[in-house]
């Protein structure tokens, strides 16, 4: 992948946070079903679990507030850097920054680490326009960079992120809040197939304004998939389908 | 990590009055007392995330399996099964008195235990709670509110404990916060693991002596002493 060059071929790879920091070549996927490779978010200083009730799932999907767990930037490369140099499809390290120095900071370090073939960043679900803007500058330099959008916010926010320098969006999960037994509720990141009406909508009208999206949320079957790119997306991101284990044969 | 196909071939009313199914599959895919297996019914088109299975115990051709979440099971479906995962239970061979330990919401998950030590002629005694309308003869049950005084008895202790419930279990214990168990302990520690260690995605964390340990991934039994508890 090239500092221009947004290619999947095929055009399917991960959301960040569905399959771990590298790929694991000795696991059961078929790596050549996927077209690049996104890490976990990765964060300059360690961030821990979330405390409390972290997943409940409901009819057609599930909750998740996990905290993205990562050891921390300088760890993450001490772990995991060299696999990716061996990594059998392009990788893409997905950026979780504080502020834009944060990811500034991370994104110089990944310039110059073999294997990285570009950049994800994301920004926090009620991100300004400016912080869009200063995370994706941040972020620019030598590798082509994505930014990860809210998907609530993502037609309000593309075009500033494509203007500060992305050559796509992506789309985060939307959060939401479920009730659970004893009276409280899980606030965090939704998955299923229950959110792809949402995630299929949104990718339509990015695609009407001319933004370059990779869509994500909810897909678990090629029909779906080939609906998401006849939306107009570049490319594919798939997320709780991975976790059926043998499940991204469904796809297939 | 294997993969196979399994058949769902007889349903029974388990020991703690959820259902288990008998499911015939390779030997491969049984999983180690401890261990578990991801599964999901190929023909259902709602399927989200697999489900958790652990075995109960060896049927001819397969395995008695319960699940962590109360699952559909159909008699005749066809699941697709990966692993087995995780780390299972590892008992010293000469275990004379086996304690174990339920605070969750059945006892099957331990009960392979109960199996391979009553070949060795070791006693077995079970603390828990919950309702048994179905043991294994050679199991003797106690309440929970008996543990604090047998704590000398077992010289090994296996535990079945639920994430959310581990800082409960000092006071099940009669512990103080400093005080240890007389005796090595094994737990099962059971979370929701959507992941199944495919992206350490962390819901199933768990606070140990030195950060955090996956339940997944470095579980799902642990030595009690690796853990914050």
């Amino acid at each position: 992948m090239a500092k221009n060059d947004l290619i999947f071929d095929p055009p399917v790879m991960n959301v960040a946070g569905c399959l771990g920091f590298t790929p694991d070549v000795h696991g059961s996927m078929d790596w050549s079903e996927l077209g690049a490779y996104v890490t976990n978010p990765i964060s300059l200083t360690p961030r821990t679990p979330a405390h409390g009730k972290r997943y409940t799932a409901y009819p057609g999907g599930f909750v998740l507030h996990t905290g993205y767990p990562n050891p921390g930037f300088t760890q993450v490369l001490h772990r995991y850097a060299r696999h990716w140099s061996r990594s059998p499809l392009p990788v893409i390290v997905h950026l979780l920054g504080r502020n834009a120095e944060e990811v500034a900071k991370m994104a110089r370090r990944l310039e110059n680490v073999e294997g990285v073939s570009g950049l994800e960043v994301s920004v926090v679900r009620d991100a300004s326009a400016d912080t869009v803007v200063a995370f994706t500058q941040a972020a620019s330099g030598e590798l082509p960079v994505i930014t990860q959008l809210p998907m609530e916010r993502s037609i309000e926010l593309a075009s500033e992120a494509i203007q500060a320098g992305a050559l796509a969006v992506s789309l985060a999960p939307p959060r939401g809040i479920y009730p659970v037994p004893g009276g409280e509720s899980i606030r965090g990141r939704l998955y299923g197939p229950s959110i792809l009406p949402m995630a299929l909508r949104v990718v339509h009208e990015l695609s009407q304004l001319g933004i370059p999206t990779i869509g994500a949320g909810g897909v678990y079957s090629q029909e779906q998939k080939n609906a998401m790119l006849a939306a107009g997306a570049l490319a594919v991101q798939l997320d709780g389908v991975l976790w059926l284990g043998a499940g991204y044969n469904l796809l297939a | 990590m294997e993969h196979a196909i399994g058949r769902v071939s007889e349903i029974r009313l388990g020991s703690g009055g959820h259902l288990e199914a008998c499911i015939s599959c390779p030997d491969g895919a049984i999983p180690a007392p401890g261990q578990y297996l991801l599964a999901y019914d190929l023909n259902d088109p709602d399927v989200v995330l697999s489900s958790l299975l652990f075995a109960v115990e060896k049927a001819d051709q397969g395995f008695w399996a319960t699940a962590l979440l109360p699952t559909k099971w159909e008699p005749g479906a066809m699941h697709n099964l990966v692993g087995p995962f995780g780390r299972g239970f590892d008992l010293p061979h000469n275990i004379q008195r086996l304690g174990l330990v339920v605070l969750g919401e059945t006892v099957s998950r331990l009960i392979p235990l109960v199996h391979l030590i009553t070949q060795t002629h070791a006693g077995v005694t079970l603390f828990t709670d919950l309702s048994l309308p179905m043991l294994p003869v050679a199991l003797e049950v106690y309440p929970l509110a008996s543990l604090k005084d047998s704590l000398d008895w077992p010289d090994f202790m296996a535990l079945d404990v639920p994430l959310e419930m581990l800082p409960e279990m000092r006071a099940t214990f009669g512990l103080s916060d400093s005080a240890v168990l007389p005796c090595p302990a094994q737990v099962l520690v059971t979370a929701h693991m959507p992941c199944a260690g495919m992206a350490k995605c962390g819901a199933c964390a768990v606070p140990a002596r030195r950060g955090w340990k996956l339940v997944c991934e470095d579980g799902p039994v642990f030595d009690l002493k690796m853990l914050k508890w």
